[in-house]
């Protein structure tokens, strides 16, 4: 695995365009702590190249994950991400059970870690009980349209320990856009943290969450 | 914009984009096929690869890329090392061939209907996000976009909603769904297509199979669902999921790893799923 366990991170979506990306990435503070992600429209939208771009913008070293939310076709995927240099590739919990085995495989074969996203999935202790190796990463996660039009949705922290007593993975838990909802994932216990910038926000905004989590969580 | 009366060869591209180029000039102009912009071409071009698809098509059209272009250079792709070779492949052609010999007099009469403007779908398998991804697909150029029947059910229904706002058909994959009728009972309004699917890495594990049954019970409470079947290959197959009142066929192995035969294979397709 290419994180260290026991560390603290945060992980930072970029969802819009190459462009605004790489205006954000110029703002972040620099550090091994601070993960760069190319969101799923990103990369539905810019291809492969959102990736590319993204680490040609930034720091040598930076890790980046590539939300690529394989469903299927999973070796293709992950050799396309890996290849664009991306450092942890994303599959759906809910793929087919031959898909997320496989790209557990595919990761560990290209050198990559591989998370696995739990949207839409009751009990994800279950079906890392179906797979044949657990994944590096596992992603707790609410989907943007679930939380838009159910707010009563909420992320299950209780999951966090109950995927770590039985596995030993990290968890990633998505939805930290205020310091006080980073430090309550990371007191629930998870390892990393996923931030999005809103639209409306600011990019010096995303870039003050950063510096507030470098300092305020170790 | 799908003729309910017709069946349909959904054609999913998954090569380069040069290569694709070939392929799609040595199509034929039917009426009756789909493209489909595959999963992982997305992920690997973005939208830029509906739009590239779009273009190459009406180009042809308009008398631009005339005529088979051939393409000696084009190595068969193979996905996975082991297991799926071209055998079974040069098996089944000269199978169509035999059988050609066999019955000289067989004619298909078939009215050709040209299509102008190619029907593309985007196989995004949204997950979420449907509003983004909705609008992204459809001003590159598709006429239709897939969403997972697995994604929340949010989701799933602002896609459906999207999709009909801004004119293009949505499809709802059911792949890794046992009860696809099930999630059809919860959402707001039923898509335009709904895809029974068995995944490609799902599809070594032979036990699993399309269930083809659904279709009939499908299509009895949702008259105005057109069913596609995804995941079988071979003819027989496909056969199978016409015979099964499939409105629209999806293959994409057999195309993908031949492109030199392109031609022959559509037509021959074409032909078995009238």
């Amino acid at each position: 695995m290419n994180l260290k366990r026991r560390q603290k991170y945060l992980q930072i979506a970029l969802n819009s365009t190459p462009f605004e990306a790489r205006e954000i990435i110029a703002q972040l503070p620099f550090s091994g702590r601070i993960l760069i992600e190319a969101g799923t429209p990103l990369i539905k939208i810019y291809g492969k190249r959102a990736i590319s771009e993204i680490k040609y913008g930034i720091r040598e070293g930076t890790y980046i994950v590539a939300d690529t939310k394989c469903a299927d076709l999973a070796s293709r995927e992950v050799e396309v991400a890996a290849d664009a240099g991306a450092q942890a590739v994303t599959c759906l919990g809910v793929a087919p059970v031959e898909t997320v085995d496989r790209f557990i495989e595919e990761c560990q074969k290209n050198g990559v870690d591989s998370m696995v996203d739990m949207m839409n999935v009751d009990d994800p202790v279950s079906v890392l009980k179906e797979l044949k190796n657990p994944p590096d990463i596992v992603v707790l996660h609410r989907g943007v349209d679930e939380r838009e039009f159910s707010k009563e949705k909420q992320i299950p922290f209780y999951q966090i320990n109950q995927i770590k007593d039985n596995f030993d993975v990290l968890v990633s838990v998505a939805g930290g856009d205020t310091i006080d909802e980073v430090q309550r994932a990371v007191f629930n216990g998870a390892d990393i943290v996923v931030a999005w910038k809103a639209f409306y926000q600011s990019t010096a905004e995303t870039a003050k969450l950063a510096e507030e989590f470098l300092k305020e969580i170790r | 914009m799908l003729d309910r009366k017709q069946k349909y060869l959904q054609i999913a591209f998954n090569r380069t984009l040069e290569e694709i180029a070939v392929m799609i000039n040595s199509l034929p102009l039917s009426s009756r096929i789909i493209i489909e912009a595959g999963y992982p071409l997305i992920k690997t071009y973005g939208t830029h690869a509906i739009s590239t698809i779009k273009t190459l098509w009406e180009q042809r059209i308009l008398g631009y890329g005339l005529g088979t272009v051939e393409a000696p250079e084009m190595k068969p792709f193979q996905l996975y090392k082991a297991g799926y070779g071209s055998p079974l492949l040069d098996l089944l052609l000269k199978s169509i061939e035999k059988r050609k010999i066999e019955n000289p007099k067989r004619e298909f009469s078939e009215k050709k209907e040209i299509a102008l403007t190619p029907y593309i779908v985007a196989d995004l398998k949204c997950m979420d996000r449907a509003f983004t991804e909705v609008e992204a697909a459809a001003s590159a150029g598709a006429s239709a976009a897939t969403c997972l029947g697995l994604a929340p059910l949010e989701t799933i229904d602002e896609f459906i909603k999207r999709c009909e706002e801004i004119g293009i058909d949505s499809m709802l994959d059911m792949m890794n769904i046992e009860y696809p009728f099930e999630i059809l009972g919860k959402l707001k309004k039923p898509p335009k297509i709904v895809m029974l699917h068995r995944g490609v890495d799902e599809g070594e594990n032979r036990e699993k199979e399309i269930p083809y049954q659904e279709i009939e019970r499908i299509k009895s409470v949702y008259e105005d669902v057109l069913i596609a079947v995804a995941g079988g290959e071979t003819i027989q197959e496909v056969i199978t999921g016409a015979f099964n009142d499939a409105d629209i066929i999806v293959v994409w192995r057999l195309f993908n790893e031949n492109p030199e035969k392109i031609t022959s294979l559509c037509n021959e397709f074409l032909k078995e799923i009238k």
